[in-house]
């Protein structure tokens, strides 16, 4: 499957970056990276263009909670991200909080799969879940 | 390879023809009434006859530029990377057109020169249904170009009548690949510039390919410094009679696209200050701020319609104010300069010979006052005797 990934907004932590690009690769997957200081639009942009499955973005600065806002207007104005796979993870909040609050935040801007402070295996390991429940049903 | 200093350099302008020895460079305004050959031969005649054919190098801009609309999936990939491209090969871009939206456009009424079609990278193919085929048959075009994804490349090609099908500008990387599309353009550039305004009888005297003017102008950039005192970045301003062409650094544009050069260009079609005189008046009329330009320069709109020295100084000047801000935030249509961030404003062409230091200078802190709200003032260099011209046509003669 192919996965558009890359680190939201003005954030250049790269180094998060790359050990998902180094994970997703083993697992299999057709990996898009866009790499840090990426924006919304050219997430979704690059799926359009590479027909991606699945979109992961992460952050490290917590600036994806502003970004998250515009997540579903954006996305409504392209017809062929409908069933586009909407993952974030990483750091997902400025300052401290906690999953039980940020999980359904960031659900309700449009994510399907939100990893606030997770291991990275362990969050891939939910990606492949997801994907499987979704298959089957 | 023979003695750049042994060679003669034309430039073929609409409105003047320049002429280039080792030790001389001559202008003329030209004849109207007779071919371009015959204009030159009986106003350079001697000089042209003592060079070998081989040794005679020619460029034009006489004919302006082409246009195109470009159709590709999204703005952050296809549309601009074929846009860059474009603007680079000195052709004018008439419309972007995202293809999930095609239904929504209007169609252009004017003859389109190229249609270029881009978009997927090469592992995703089935993006352009019949919608895109039901646009084309309602556009009024010469040329027709596919640049996107690999599989629709053989499917639009028995769709699409006359397509040129190109390798993808976009590579599995999402990255830009720029050399074939690139190539094409100004091959078709070149075709314009040969076929038309009676350049194709130049070849009587020149043994060597007749290139864009903008083209070998660009090729000078990196050697600027040597003999004007330019800082990076900087922008440099041909004005010419039909067209202006845009040579900027690539530092004053926020597109993150990794490409070799370091300076793009644009060419503006229509804005110039003698042959394009029209619609440089109506694109004034267009700018709310050029009449505040016309009053600070004490004059009325009534100077259009004037015949003097006055009203073609007037003029020129309102050009660097209407091409400045075609390429400032004002105007988003077209490539946004960072202009804030330049260092010094280079200008040459025709304007040279018309304005003085002042009267640019003028005309500049107006611009940076009224549509960037700025005392900014990069350092601006003139030069009046064409040797950036120059320094291009040797660049490109010796390696031809």
């Amino acid at each position: 499957m192919k996965v558009v990934t890359g680190v939201i907004g003005n954030d250049i932590h790269v180094v998060a970056n790359r050990l998902m690009d180094l994970s997703l690769n083993a697992r299999g997957y057709e990996v898009f990276n866009l790499g840090v200081n990426t924006y919304l639009e050219e997430f979704f942009d690059a799926a359009v263009e590479t027909g991606a499955e699945i979109l992961l973005i992460s952050s490290l600065n917590g600036e994806a909670e502003g970004w998250g806002r515009e997540v579903k207007l954006l996305k409504s104005k392209y017809k062929s991200l409908d069933n586009l796979i909407m993952m974030i993870g990483g750091n997902l909040t400025v300052g401290s909080g906690n999953a039980e609050d940020i999980v359904p935040r960031y659900k309700n801007y449009g994510f399907d799969l939100v990893c606030h402070q997770v291991d990275l295996n362990t969050g891939l390991d939910m990606l492949e879940d997801y994907i499987k429940e979704h298959q089957h049903a | 390879m023979s003695n750049v200093s042994d060679k003669l350099l034309i430039d073929i302008g609409s409105t003047y023809f320049k002429v280039s020895t080792d030790t001389s460079i001559e202008q003329h305004f030209r004849d109207f009434n007779k071919q371009i050959l015959d204009d030159l031969n009986h106003k350079c005649g001697e000089t042209v006859q003592r060079y070998e054919p081989d040794n005679i190098h020619i460029c034009s801009s006489a004919n302006g530029g082409l246009s195109t609309l470009i159709i590709g999936l999204t703005e952050s990939y296809s549309l601009k990377y074929a846009s860059n491209i474009a603007f680079n090969s000195g052709i004018n871009i008439i419309e972007s057109i995202v293809f999930q939206n095609i239904e929504d456009y209007s169609i252009p009424s004017d003859l389109i020169d190229v249609v270029i079609i881009v978009g997927g990278i090469d592992t995703n193919g089935g993006v352009f249904d019949e919608r895109l085929d039901s646009y084309l048959s309602k556009l009024n075009y010469s040329n027709v170009v596919f640049v996107g994804n690999s599989p629709d490349a053989q499917d639009l090609n028995e769709r699409i009548k006359s397509l040129v099908v190109l390798p993808n500008i976009i590579d599995d990387r999402l990255h830009i690949v720029e050399a074939h599309l690139k190539e094409y353009l100004t091959n078709l550039y070149q075709q314009d510039i040969e076929g038309k305004e009676d350049i194709k009888n130049l070849y009587d005297i020149t043994g060597n390919q007749i290139y864009s003017t903008p083209y070998v102008v660009n090729k000078s950039l990196p050697h600027i410094n040597a003999i004007f005192s330019v800082t990076d970045p900087f922008i440099l301003l041909d004005i010419g009679g039909a067209t202006t062409d845009v040579h900027y650094s690539k530092d004053l544009v926020s597109d993150n696209i990794v490409t070799e050069q370091g300076h793009d260009r644009i060419v503006f079609k229509k804005l110039g200050v003698y042959k394009s005189r029209q619609s440089l008046v109506y694109t004034a009329e267009q700018n709310e701020f050029a009449y505040e330009l016309l009053m600070h320069l004490k004059v009325t709109e009534n100077i259009y319609k004037e015949n003097s020295e006055k009203a073609t100084k007037v003029i020129m000047q309102l050009a660097i104010f209407l091409v400045l801000s075609e390429m400032s935030h004002y105007r988003p249509s077209y490539v946004t300069l960072k202009l804030l961030a330049m260092n010094s404003i280079v200008f040459t062409g025709g304007i040279t010979k018309v304005l003085n230091q002042k009267d640019i200078e003028d005309v500049v802190a107006f611009f940076y006052r009224k549509i960037l709200n700025s005392d900014h003032k990069p350092v601006t260099v003139i030069d009046r005797n064409y040797d950036i011209w120059t320094i291009g046509a040797k660049e490109h003669a010796s390696c031809q």
